[in-house]
């Protein structure tokens, strides 16, 4: 139940694939899709390199024979790519003995589909199978970039919206219930009261300033993980090998359901609510996978800018371009902060400027721009909904104007300016100023040298918070231990 | 024999602690303990009483200071 505990960290598919056992990943890499895609986006490329060299080797290698291969300085670089590719179950080292050097291998599963995956063959269909039914001439790419991003706006808005005061822009459809309970489920938004409406979490912040690519994978975690609870139909191997296969497909293709397995078909109506998939109306046997999905696993959208890929993600005007779903041309930030606290935001994205309104008085909009004010109740606000000053500060530098940027590389100053700065991080300490720790005062001591043993041993135990040797009174944060340890005091004593 | 009272241990600058003692003048139900300087005992049932009270010290303050520097309306 990783998910529930995630914390400012949002969830990443590496850290969802390191926990799976080593017979998950068997049975993934039986599809030659998946044993791809894990290639393709998971490994760094030394990696890679080990693996395309190790690939068609007859037997195993001597582990010893790497240090040929890499440079002694690249030791580090050798050892992190051999931790990845055996958390990942590629290859498999065997362990060291005194009569037989160690040996490493790649596993058969991902020899065998990666094989095939490169040389073609087989009739796995682990690759889609194109829709022979004539296709509507309206579905291209450009028609599918615009329901992909409205799929996924609807989302972003979901989550921004809780707080925005504009509620205007709800009146578009939001996300299915299904996603809703997911976002709830994920903590990325929370119901404060029973009935009331829901509201950003940190973590919902956190999901914000992801990158498109990013996002969508926090989702289809949170789906998976749901999927996993005990009592849900959906099984979590075949429908992570599903998604690695929707990323191998191809944009602007149908594709054809049928070829589909049951469990896959059934799948298919979520992945229609997060906008990965478009099956037309009149048509339900065929899919269109959308940029959301054939994405998944690339690393050209994965290493965009949290900043680059915020706008990606806001930018409603933006046009698709290759790189990721509607990044827009122009990547310069819109925002300028003022050092009296003003803020203007040169935007038309109702959802960048509902992100504003998070933290920000906004005051007037115009066409193109909105301005507004940065106040101690504004970020407080902020703070009360778990965002914190730091996210706040990134959230600001990553869309400064760039007029702001290069006025402070002229005058070598920062982006932002410091007082501004400061005063947000002493907005939010104003919360911090009272810490407080639950626990036990001891005190009336009858003697210094009960005082002292008592006192010695609750800080042996770590639990001793405060402590004052002239009033003979220490703060403890748990009892049970003391307790015990007067206890067998007295018996000695007795 | 020594005692152990529940209670929660709060850290905060001296500034905050007099405002404490100031709530806890009215009535003494919060503090249990004034430890030093910057440490108090309060009792656990009355910690998230106490923070809005605390709250609603500091933003009385704070509305005065806001009403001299904010100039917006001459700005526009």
């Amino acid at each position: 139940m990783s998910v529930l505990s995630v914390g400012a960290q949002s969830y990443q598919l590496s850290d969802y694939l390191e926990k799976l056992p080593g017979t998950t990943f068997r049975r993934l890499y039986q599809q030659p899709s998946t044993a791809f895609a894990i290639f393709r986006r998971m490994l760094p490329h030394l990696a890679k390199t080990f693996v395309m060299a190790l690939l068609y080797m007859p037997g195993p290698m001597l582990l010893s024979e790497l240090d040929i291969w890499v440079r002694p300085d690249s030791k580090l670089h050798r050892d992190r790519a051999l931790s990845i590719l055996r958390s990942l179950h590629i290859v498999q080292i065997t362990p060291p003995s005194k009569d037989k050097p160690q040996e490493m291998s790649l596993t058969t599963n991902f020899k065998n589909s990666l094989r095939m995956a490169l040389e073609g063959g087989g009739n796995h269909n682990s690759f889609g199978v194109p829709s022979s039914l004539p296709v509507d001439p309206a579905i291209d790419i450009a028609f599918l970039d615009r329901y992909a991003r409205k799929k996924w706006d609807d989302i972003l808005h979901f989550v921004v919206d809780s707080v925005a005061e504009n509620r205007s822009t709800a009146a578009s459809s939001g996300p299915k219930a299904s996603v809703k309970d997911l976002l709830l489920a994920g903590r990325l938004v929370e119901r404060r009261s029973l009935k009331g409406p829901v509201a950003i979490t940190q973590a919902g912040f956190a999901f914000l300033l992801q990158e498109a690519n990013a996002q969508v994978w926090t989702l289809l975690l949170l789906w998976l993980e749901a999927a996993s609870a005990p009592g849900s139909q959906l099984e979590v191997v075949d429908m992570l090998s599903f998604l690695f296969m929707l990323a191998s497909l191809e944009l602007g293709r149908a594709y054809d359901t049928d070829a589909l397995t049951e469990p896959r078909r059934n799948m298919l109506p979520s992945l229609v609510d997060f906008g990965l998939i478009y099956i037309p109306r009149d048509t339900p046997r065929q899919y269109f996978p959308t940029r959301l999905a054939t994405t998944l696993t690339s690393t050209a959208s994965a290493l965009r800018s949290v900043g680059a890929g915020f706008d990606a993600a806001s930018s409603a005007t933006a046009e698709a371009d290759v790189a990721g779903l509607g990044e827009p041309a122009d990547e310069k930030g819109s925002i300028i902060v003022e050092t009296n606290y003003r803020l203007y935001a040169y935007t038309n994205s109702p959802l960048q400027i509902a992100v504003l309104s998070l933290f920000t008085q906004l005051q007037i909009r115009f066409a193109g721009m909105v301005t507004g004010r940065l106040t101690r109740d504004s970020i407080r606000g902020a703070i009360d909904h778990g965002i914190t000053a730091d996210q706040i500060i990134a959230y600001l530098a990553a869309h400064a104007h760039e007029q702001m940027a290069r006025a402070a590389a002229v005058a070598g100053r920062p982006v932002l300016p410091p007082t501004v700065v400061d005063q947000i991080r002493l907005w939010q300490l104003e919360n911090e100023r009272m810490a407080a720790t639950r626990g036990y005062l001891f005190k009336d001591f009858d003697s210094e040298e009960e005082y002292a043993a008592l006192s010695g041993y609750a800080d042996e135990v770590g639990v001793l918070v405060w402590k004052s040797d002239a009033r003979k009174m220490f703060f403890a944060s748990k009892v049970e231990q003391l307790r015990d340890f007067m206890k067998s005091r007295k018996k000695i004593e007795g | 024999m020594p005692r152990a009272i529940r209670g929660v241990l709060v850290e905060c600058e001296p500034s905050i602690k007099s405002i404490i003692i100031n709530i806890d003048r009215k009535n003494h139900d919060y503090i249990i303990e004034d430890l030093d300087e910057t440490h108090l005992v309060i009792q656990e049932n009355m910690i998230a009483n106490l923070k809005m009270h605390i709250e609603d010290v500091l933003k009385d303050s704070y509305q005065k200071v806001k009403h001299i520097d904010d100039s917006d309306e001459d700005m526009i």
